[in-house]
């Protein structure tokens, strides 16, 4: 095996980071992968609470980096979702607890482990930022339409530049109604300024909320429309790249309607 | 008449003289644009390994129809196609060192082409031109003029450390700050499209005005060096 590690990013802190990586690490599983997604947020793990295993811990990424214990031992099997592992931060440490060098070694067993590793990295561009990605490949960055957030994915996609990462641009909690309003940024004017290739456009969604809470997957929810947004980026990720971007609206059409009664416009 | 350019770049890398084709000139006109280059070689021909390079990969007609051309005509040494991973090689230095890059050609009036991103800073020793877009969050400095050909969202210090006659001009002007010199002036936000405006100091204040109706150069009567 030789598993491909993707790092979602975006610099600025509450933009759903976790949220996009515990889902898109449930889809790509969902889609007969073996994912591990990996919490680099160490001292303030928060994965393992949104996919409902934090009762499971044992061992975490800071005891395999220092070889208490094996890299598998450490991976936790969602309760749910087959092919779908947590690799944990640790609580009690703090971002120095890894390196960089220490996240190439264990990266390098992942590789042979999986078919996809996330890297959930933590806000910031310090340590926890240069641990995250040291061994990545790719990057899917984590941007909300507002002017603080492009700023700060603006400076880690350059930041990635110069580290040889390319990065897609994934566009979080879009409210449709504020945007044909002018009262939020579109997503074109974040491409226009960020001007990196768009893996998917995820609008706001109360379920959200209901499965970080509840420990549950949110692709799981068929009802919610940023589980299913996260579905299509996981299936963009996963050799699909030219499956088209729908574009949230307020209204949906006629066709649309009938369209994903019978199972298309998905 | 029109002079055409060459459908055949060479230059020299390590050991090998890499040899670049245009896609779409004809073969035969390459093949002219060759002997150009190669005739003069003859006499050191044996020893000289070439890397062909013609934009599709060794097994393609055209790829084949130049290398066979290349073979008959001179007797070199070897002609291979560019190793993919050379090219990757190529493309990940370039990545790595587009800061070096900025810095190594900032002695004089520097160009860039591309988007300048939040965090990075760009300084020139004189004038800063920038075929591209400016973000916000990023900082431009220059001894001289500074022209953005594109949107201006960032900060840019022009005339640094105190050539008052400098200029800020940029397709969409929307600056977060600009310097003049000594002087600061706060940009104002704009929504949407900027104007094509340009700052420059007037009785020691910064002033903004539209490039098009106000352009300080109309009256120049031959053109002068910055």
């Amino acid at each position: 095996m030789n598993g491909k590690i993707i790092v979602i990013s975006s610099g600025k802190g509450g933009v759903g980071k976790t949220t996009a990586t515990a889902s898109i690490g449930a889809a790509l599983a969902m889609e007969g992968k073996k994912v591990a997604v990996v919490d680099m947020d160490i001292g303030l793990r928060n994965l393992d609470v949104v996919m409902g295993l934090e009762n499971r811990i044992v061992f975490n990424i800071v005891d395999v980096a220092r070889s208490k214990c094996k890299l598998t031992q450490a991976a936790i099997k969602s309760r749910r979702i087959d092919n779908l592992f947590l690799i944990p931060a640790s609580q009690s440490d703090n971002k120095d607890a890894l390196t960089p060098q220490d996240m190439i070694r264990i990266s390098k067993k992942m590789r042979t482990e999986f078919d996809f590793i996330l890297m959930d990295c933590p806000a910031g561009i310090e340590r926890g930022f240069e641990n995250a990605v040291a061994a990545a490949d790719e990057a899917v960055i984590v941007c909300t339409p507002e002017v603080s957030s492009v700023r700060d994915a603006d400076r880690v996609i350059g930041l990635l530049y110069a580290k040889e990462i390319p990065s897609k641009l994934l566009i979080n909690r879009i409210v449709p109604a504020m945007v044909e309003r002018g009262d939020m940024l579109s997503h074109q004017d974040v491409v226009d300024v960020l001007s990196i290739d768009l893996v998917g456009l995820v609008e706001v969604d109360d379920q959200v909320v209901v499965a970080t809470n509840s420990g549950t997957p949110l692709i799981m929810q068929n009802d919610s429309r940023a589980g299913q947004a996260f579905k299509r980026i996981a299936m963009r990720l996963n050799g699909q790249p030219d499956l088209p971007i729908e574009i949230p609206s307020t209204s949906k059409s006629l066709w649309k309607k009938i369209g994903s009664k019978i199972g298309f416009g998905k | 008449m029109i002079e055409q350019t060459s459908s055949v770049r060479m230059k020299g890398v390590g050991d090998s003289l890499w040899v670049t084709v245009l896609p779409d000139s004809p073969v035969e006109r390459i093949q002219e644009d060759l002997a150009k280059l190669f005739d003069p070689l003859r006499h050191m021909a044996h020893a000289t390994r070439v890397v062909l390079d013609t934009g599709t990969p060794d097994s393609d007609d055209r790829y084949r129809q130049i290398h066979t051309y290349l073979k008959n005509t001179y007797q070199l040494k070897e002609i291979v196609a560019p190793k993919e991973k050379a090219k990757h090689e190529e493309k990940r230095f370039k990545m790595k060192n587009s800061d070096n890059t900025i810095a190594k050609h900032s002695r004089d009036t520097l160009v860039l082409a591309g988007r300048v991103r939040s965090g990075q800073s760009v300084s020139a020793r004189k004038h800063l031109i920038i075929m591209g877009d400016v973000n916000p969050g990023c900082d431009l400095t220059a001894g001289g003029d500074i022209l953005v050909l594109g949107s201006l969202l960032g900060t840019a210090a022009a005339g640094q450390p105190n050539n008052d006659e400098a200029i800020i001009l940029a397709l969409d002007f929307r600056p977060l700050q600009v310097k003049i010199g000594n002087v600061v002036a706060a940009g104002l936000p704009a929504k949407g499209q900027g104007m094509t405006e340009f700052a420059h100091l007037e009785d020691g204040a910064i002033v903004v005005e539209s490039y098009l109706s106000a352009n300080p150069f109309k009256r120049m009567p031959w053109p002068v060096v910055r």
